[in-house]
């Protein structure tokens, strides 16, 4: 795997998060003021009424004797001013001559940039990564550390579930990037749903590779998964190819409808080619992360 | 199941290498692919199937391989409980020659049986005969089952038939089969069938017969052993008949067990021919041992002829006469047409020794090198055993002069010893039917003619000339020790032969068409 944070990146990192300081902060204050993240903890604002998915911990039980109905209590989030990126450590992201991995962790950088810079800390979440499970970080000179801990992260298979049970057990701050391949739609629903009944803001962050759309490979070739260690010997034609190409699109579809089910946005950023050092390509990244 | 040849066995080694043959082909390129789910789906509903080692149809291929490797083998079901070999012990001792009671020998009663028996065996049944006594036979197979030059029963059953009947039944699914008249026999065998014929009977046999040959006179001295085998005395009558002058016979009251000698003077014939003993005896069973035959080879009428030097004397002369005398010859002058023996004394002769029948006296050959004279020798010894000089008296024998050089290469019976260690005075040269005598001093120099041996050792160097050819030669052999004596044969109940096993069922068709079936179900699965 090449370098996730070549000087190259480096460089186009802190030219990304000088720009971010432009677009963001202007409308930083105003936003944070009226932000209102649903949280157990807060100030109490108001009541609403139960709705499915919401936790029944948050039913005010004294409000349901007095009304006969269900309501949960609405608190106003205090300013906590942080935001965790979870990582999924999965081999899957290790596929491809440029792997997602590289690109995810670049997308980490610059969303864990952008929190250093803007708000008050960044907690890396990455779980199997052992000792290095949790790591907090804060203040904008945390930013080489930052790095050279996303750099440090090993390829660990652990079911989606799990992980996110492991960081729901952390007090997580109310949004989280989860960044992933969310190859297993199906693995992803339950922890989206436990994520959402936490009063926890998730956005998924997909680097999008070429190979989601279209495997450019042609002939007699044996296909890995890289997590199961699961082979096929396949000779692959263009109606296979064809075939495939309709198999990937209709998983992205499952991805797009699950993250929508779950009230979540997924970003899908396809990729630069990875020697491209322009801003452009990561304008909208950074944009929307420091949204 | 067993196998007829399991050797093809070492083929199933092919199995691994066959499963190596059929694994798919590796590919050469890899893909690592987060994707894997879709890859399976898009296979899945293009209803196509990863390539794999297709576990179903490489078994069915073994499976096929297995088979043909099996009919290789060539498999047979056994056909169940039962001998498959039959070995047939024979006894061929001079006694199955005898009588039995129903007519014909035993022998020839033996092989009726046998002939019998062995059309009824079944054809998979290994047979093998086995002849004992007298030359040991082995056929097998359709020898065996044809009785195939068993020859004639003779010589003496050296076996123990209860033996070899016992080795033969220890071989697994072997029956034995033994056909004997229990002569020379403490007991018979009891395993295995049994055929025992009754030759119990009186018997007579001529044990030997001694020949005391007087050639090439006609006088022949004949002594006959006769032996009665019998239950009670009884009387043999002994004939002499052939190429003697005249039938001689002679009766012996002979006890059981008794043994006595029948001694003739007869006359040979000049033609010579076949000279028959015969013993007689009312009611023998046994005739081969009645008989005794032997050639008696022609008289010679021998020309003889004498050679001698100016300073011979009448010795070779005389010689030749009284030598004519002896074997009935007649003396025939030099440069006669034919001459049968040459006596020659002094002087050089023109034979080649060993090969003309010659008496020489001092005479050199064309072989001699240089002769010098040998003044009074000194005889010392001559041989005591040979045919020439045994029981003669040569004791008396003195040489005046003898010569060195005229003695070719041969066999020396008479020596002289002057000091410097012993020297032939006198050899035989040459082998076989012709020969000749050669002696180193003339007649006149020595006191041989003189001697009462003279006459003897004349006519014993005529027979010896004349080699072996002249002996008479005995046809057919001695009686078989131990066959003549057939009221003490041993006795016993027969018994049948047991039941043989059902044929083998050859199943290698059943595994080729095995192997066709798993080939022709390997091409239908996918």
């Amino acid at each position: 795997m090449p370098p996730p944070f070549p000087p190259a990146f480096e460089s186009l990192l802190h030219t990304l998060l000088g720009r971010s300081r432009d677009v963001a902060s202007a409308r930083d204050d105003q936003r944070r003021a009226r932000r209102a993240v649903l949280s157990q903890s807060g100030t109490f604002v108001g009541h609403r009424p139960y709705v499915r998915g919401d936790d029944p911990r948050r039913i005010d039980w004294a409000a349901c004797a007095r009304t006969g109905g269900f309501f949960v209590k609405q608190l106003e989030q205090e300013e906590r001013r942080s935001t965790a990126l979870l990582l999924d450590l999965s081999p899957s992201l290790g596929c491809g001559e440029t792997p997602r991995r590289v690109w995810q962790l670049r997308v980490a950088a610059v969303l864990g940039g952008l929190a250093l810079l803007h708000l008050d800390g960044v907690s890396v979440l990455a779980p199997g990564a052992g000792d290095a499970e949790v790591r907090a970080f804060a203040g904008a000179r945390a930013l080489p550390a930052l790095l050279r801990h996303l750099q440090s992260l090993p390829f660990v298979v652990v079911e989606p579930s799990h992980a996110i049970a492991r960081a729901m057990q952390e007090h997580l701050p109310a949004r989280v990037h989860w960044l992933s391949d969310f190859a297993d739609p199906a693995a992803v629903a339950r922890p989206l749903q436990a994520l959402r009944r936490g009063g926890i803001a998730v956005t998924g962050w997909l680097p999008e590779v070429p190979a989601d759309r279209d495997p450019a490979v042609a002939g007699y070739v044996r296909v890995v998964d890289p997590c199961s260690g699961n082979e096929l010997a396949v000779p692959i034609d263009a109606a296979l190819r064809t075939e495939l190409r309709a198999q990937l699109a209709t998983l992205a579809t499952r991805q797009d409808r699950l993250f929508l089910q779950a009230g979540a946005p997924l970003v899908r950023w396809l990729v630069p080619a990875v020697d491209d050092t322009s801003v452009g390509p990561w304008a909208p990244l950074v944009a929307r992360g420091s949204a | 199941m067993t196998f007829s040849a399991p050797i093809p066995w070492w083929w199933l080694l092919l199995l691994p290498v066959l499963w190596w043959l059929a694994r798919p082909a590796p590919p050469r390129a890899q893909v690592l692919t987060p994707h894997f789910a879709q890859w399976q789906a898009a296979l899945a509903a293009l209803r196509r199937h990863p390539v794999r080692a297709n576990t179903a149809r490489l078994w069915l291929l073994i499976l096929a391989l297995v088979a043909v490797v099996v009919a290789a083998g060539r498999p047979f079901l056994p056909g169940g409980e039962g001998a498959r070999r039959l070995v047939v012990v024979l006894d061929g001792s001079a006694s199955m020659a005898a009588r039995v009671p129903d007519g014909g020998s035993a022998w020839e009663r033996a092989q009726v049986s046998l002939r019998d028996a062995l059309s009824a065996v079944p054809p998979h049944v290994d047979v093998t005969v086995l002849r004992a006594g007298g030359p040991l036979l082995r056929r097998h197979g359709a020898s065996a089952r044809a009785l195939q030059d068993l020859g004639a029963p003779n010589g003496s059953l050296g076996l123990d038939l209860e033996a070899l009947a016992v080795a033969a039944v220890a071989v697994p699914h072997t029956a034995v089969w033994t056909l004997t008249d229990g002569q020379g026999q403490t007991a018979l065998p009891t395993v295995g069938a049994l055929t025992r014929f009754d030759t119990r009977g009186d018997n007579a046999s001529l044990l030997a017969v001694r020949l005391v040959d007087r050639w090439p006179l006609p006088e022949l001295g004949i002594e006959a052993d006769v032996a009665l085998h019998g239950a009670g005395p009884a009387r043999v009558r002994v004939r002499v008949e052939g190429a003697v002058a005249g039938s001689l016979q002679a009766e012996l009251e002979l006890a059981p067990r008794a043994t006595s000698t029948a001694s003739f003077t007869a006359a040979r014939t000049a033609a010579g021919g076949e000279l028959r003993v015969v013993v007689e005896l009312p009611g023998d069973v046994l005739a081969a041992d009645d008989a005794w035959t032997a050639l008696l080879p022609p008289l010679p009428t021998p020309r003889l002829c004498w050679l001698a030097d100016a300073q011979a004397g009448p010795f070779a002369a005389v010689a030749a006469s009284a030598l004519a005398a002896e074997v009935g010859g007649t003396v025939v002058p030099p440069g006669a047409a034919e001459v049968g023996f040459l006596l020659v004394d002094g002087g050089r002769a023109a034979l080649v020794p060993g090969q003309a029948r010659a008496l020489v006296f001092g005479s050199a050959t064309p072989g001699s090198g240089d002769v010098f004279a040998w003044p009074s020798p000194t005889v010392v010894d001559w041989d005591r055993t040979g045919p020439l000089t045994a029981g003669l008296d040569l004791s008396e024998l003195r040489v005046q002069q003898a010569w060195r050089g005229v003695l070719p290469a041969g066999t020396p019976f008479l020596w002289a010893d002057d000091g410097a260690g012993r020297e032939p005075l006198a050899v035989v040269a040459g082998r076989g039917d012709v020969a000749s005598v050669h002696f180193a001093f003339r007649l006149q120099d020595s006191n041989l003619p003189l001697l009462a041996a003279f006459p003897q050792l004349l006519r014993r160097a005529f027979v010896h000339c004349h080699g072996a050819g002249v002996a008479p030669r005995v046809l057919g052999a001695a009686p078989a020790a131990g066959e003549q004596e057939l009221h003490d044969a041993a006795s016993g109940d027969d018994r049948p032969l047991p039941p043989f096993a059902e044929p083998d069922h050859d199943v290698t068709a059943w595994c080729l068409l095995a192997a066709l079936l798993l080939l022709a179900l390997r091409t239908s699965v996918r």
